[in-house]
């Protein structure tokens, strides 16, 4: 029995875990490394190496923020967050998670607060229902007390066990219910389609960037470059999605970086906001048909 | 109990697991977005070419002109915008120093090309460069030769070459020459002599020493030839002129007319008109054993062939249609048909180095024009217009045309003037080259070996 209890609350443990830490990162997706270039450039420019330096003191002074909300907890909402700083995101999502969380277990413990809500009155604390429980839990246990050296205890201790365990598992389960509805909700809302206007702005925005030469007009290829841009619009980073032709292709190579040079020069880019989330991994195909019209 | 606690258990795993797996599913699910970007500029592309720099005085005055040159050529193309160097915030640095390019994005540059030059002895020197992405901030490509001093301009042309293919991804086509004929004197006593110069304008040598009239002088393919038509006593004669040895062969003397010979994409033939009893048609020798195999058999005037890239095919013109038109046909004479139905009469057809167009000299209403259509006559572009234009030569990467233009008779007794132009085939560029004396039926050559 011990060993089963132990069991239980393990896979608790292992599942709250997973709901807390696991599953947003499934979501989440990293975000790519800015290219090397920009460490060289570095070491010779010291301007960069401002540049470079200011970041970390923003995560840094976030951080401070954090820990402070944290230790006053009564203190209103935090500000929102700097939409241009990757890390700053990270860290307000998992602030909201927190948030979440612990409005979700007070929810969970406040179900009889629910129903008085229900019936207007508010003001009946649950401090009233506490004793009453407490007085009965008294009872019960004296009453076991007294039981004990008369029959066998255990199996009314194990239904109590098992009540308690099922009551957690319903709670465990209400909490992930929540975390993935929750989830699910929020990624049905950033996921929600773009529509051809956002589209269409986005697509002029960058082809008005998009300097590329006559070159080899004759070749019609399709250049894909994976982009990750900030909840601001800010280009994180640009890669060429096919890096053997790259290589091997002189026009391909000479379009894929004008291209590469349409996305850099046209950061920020006009994302619309309620929809952000979704371009932290997309697709840019640069298509060189029009070239042939000159 | 441990039966009840393990299916609870198990139902509380499978609860969660039925929860947890659509998220996971949806995740696996989920793909990119992509969004398409299907038009954009075609314009010069913004650069700067800063000097290359030296240790002392003569490699200095090297760097400079080797940046000039660069910047000519680039600019010429009519694919490059040459920022001034005057607008520079920065100092040129060497190509192996990363620059500071917060320095030059300001300037709305794109690419940025550093240099030095270091002098190894008297005679040679060390030429480096490098050309740099201003906006992604990264380098594209570098080069280091060692080259005797006197070499420097073809350097300044290797170096375009280079950063042209690059930024373009289109070969290069700094490093040719051109070969036309210099004219010069009054209109009743012409001298016509064989001259060649750097595509540039510069280097410019005769060739001939006008005591015999020449024309038509095309470029081998494949060597450091030309071909070209030459009266003897008023006999027309095919010659081939070595550049390397200096020395001239006579291919043939042909009866009656000769016209415009031009040789195969492999160097091993020469195509040619040869009008014989008032019949002008289309022939081929073979240059290894000197046999004539005739093309076309028509009572009509064909003239002007020029062989496609893979030598499978010719175009010429004809007036077999009543009019001056373009037709096509196979390698051996075969399967004729007329690929241009514009207004106007066509003539001297010439197919790209890449065969995906033909450049061709148009005459409509008193004018001439130079024009390009694609090999089945569609997509015609005109150009280049004037007076008289005519003779169009392709670069060998197929993205510049050169040509004569000549200007409208003055009734002075003096010859109107003719010169030499290139425009690159977007039509927006056209450049004059700067020839000592009058100049026409110019022809490009292939890139310089090595």
């Amino acid at each position: 029995m011990v060993k089963s209890t132990f069991i239980s609350i393990g896979l608790h443990v292992f599942f709250i875990l997973v709901a807390y830490y696991g599953l947003p990162s499934f979501k989440v997706k990293e975000p790519l490394e800015q290219p090397i270039d920009i460490v060289e450039d570095t070491l010779i420019s010291s301007k960069t190496v401002l540049k470079l330096g200011n970041p970390n003191k923003e995560v840094k002074k976030i951080k401070k923020d954090i820990v402070k909300e944290d230790k006053v907890k009564k203190t209103p909402p935090p500000p929102p967050p700097l939409p241009s700083k990757k890390i700053i995101a990270k860290k307000n999502i998992e602030l909201k998670k927190k948030k979440k969380l612990k409005e979700m277990a007070e929810i969970i413990k406040k179900k009889p607060k629910s129903k008085i809500e229900k019936n207007k009155k508010v003001s009946v604390p649950k401090v009233k229902t506490k004793p009453k429980e407490i007085k009965q839990k008294q009872k019960k246990l004296l009453a076991r007390g007294i039981l004990k050296t008369l029959t066998k205890p255990q199996p009314i201790i194990n239904k109590d066990k098992i009540n308690k365990s099922q009551n957690n598992n319903k709670n465990v389960l209400n909490k992930l219910k929540q975390i993935v509805g929750n989830t699910s909700i929020r990624s049905l809302k950033t996921e929600a389609k773009l529509t051809q206007t956002e589209i269409d702005k986005l697509r002029n925005y960058i082809s008005k960037c998009w300097e590329t030469s006559i070159g080899a007009s004759e070749v019609k290829i399709i250049i894909p470059l994976k982009i990750s841009a900030n909840m601001d619009g800010s280009v994180n980073s640009v890669e060429i999605d096919d890096q053997s032709r790259y290589v091997k292709d002189t026009f391909y190579r000479a379009t894929a970086d004008s291209a590469r040079r349409a996305v850099l020069d046209c950061s920020p880019l006009p994302l619309p906001k309620n929809k952000a989330a979704q371009f932290k991994s997309f697709f840019f195909d640069f298509d060189t048909s029009f070239i042939y019209r000159y | 109990m441990r039966f009840i606690l393990n299916k609870n258990l198990k139902s509380l795993v499978l609860k969660i697991l039925i929860l947890i797996f659509p998220l996971l599913i949806n995740q696996a699910l989920a793909q990119d977005l992509r969004i398409k970007i299907s038009s954009g500029q075609v314009e010069p592309l913004p650069i700067a070419i800063a000097d290359f720099t030296g240790q002392e005085g003569k490699a200095n005055e090297i760097g400079r002109k080797i940046s000039e040159v660069i910047s000519n050529n680039l600019v010429g193309s009519g694919q490059f915008k040459a920022l001034e160097s005057a607008a520079f915030i920065a100092p040129p640095t060497s190509p192996s120093v990363r620059p500071n390019f917060t320095d030059w994005s300001p300037l709305g540059v794109k690419a940025l090309i550093t240099g030095s030059v270091k002098s190894i002895n008297n005679q040679q020197v060390e030429v480096e460069f490098r050309l740099w992405d201003v906006v992604a901030q990264t380098d594209l490509i570098g080069l280091r030769l060692i080259v005797d001093s006197k070499a420097w301009r073809r350097v300044a042309h290797i170096i375009s070459d280079e950063i042209f293919q690059r930024l373009s991804g289109d070969s290069g086509y700094f490093d040719t020459r051109i070969v036309y004929v210099a004219e010069s004197g009054p209109q009743n006593k012409r001298l016509k002599r064989l001259a060649i110069m750097d595509q540039d304008g510069e280097n410019h040598q005769y060739l001939t020493d006008g005591s015999f009239l020449v024309l038509t002088p095309r470029f081998s393919p494949t060597t450091q030839e030309i071909t070209y038509l030459a009266y003897f006593k008023n006999e027309p004669r095919v010659y081939i002129f070595n550049l390397e040895t200096g020395q001239q062969e006579l291919l043939g003397s042909f009866p009656g007319m000769t016209f415009a010979p031009r040789f195969s994409p492999s160097g091993d033939k020469i195509i040619m008109s040869l009008a014989t009893k008032g019949i002008t048609d289309i022939y081929t020798m073979n240059l290894n054993n000197q046999k004539v195999t005739r093309l076309t058999n028509n009572s009509s005037i064909d003239t002007s062939p020029s062989f496609s890239p893979d030598g499978k095919r010719v175009i010429f013109n004809s007036d077999r249609g009543g009019s001056q038109q373009i037709y096509i046909m196979d390698s051996k004479g075969n399967d004729v048909k007329r690929i241009s139905f514009g207004k106007g009469r066509y003539a001297t057809p010439v197919w790209a180095p890449k065969g995906d167009l033909i450049a061709f000299t148009k005459m409509l209403k008193n004018k001439f024009y130079i024009g390009v259509m694609s090999q089945d006559g569609s997509n015609e572009r005109l150009l280049a217009e004037g007076y008289l234009v005519e003779g169009p030569t392709w670069a060998p990467n197929g993205r510049v045309l050169m040509y004569f233009k000549q200007d409208a008779p003055i009734d002075d007794g003096k010859s109107a003037s003719v010169n030499l132009y290139k425009i690159d085939i977007t039509g927006f560029r056209e450049t004059r080259i700067i020839t000592p004396s009058d100049g026409s039926d110019p022809a490009w050559s292939p890139l310089l070996p090595n």
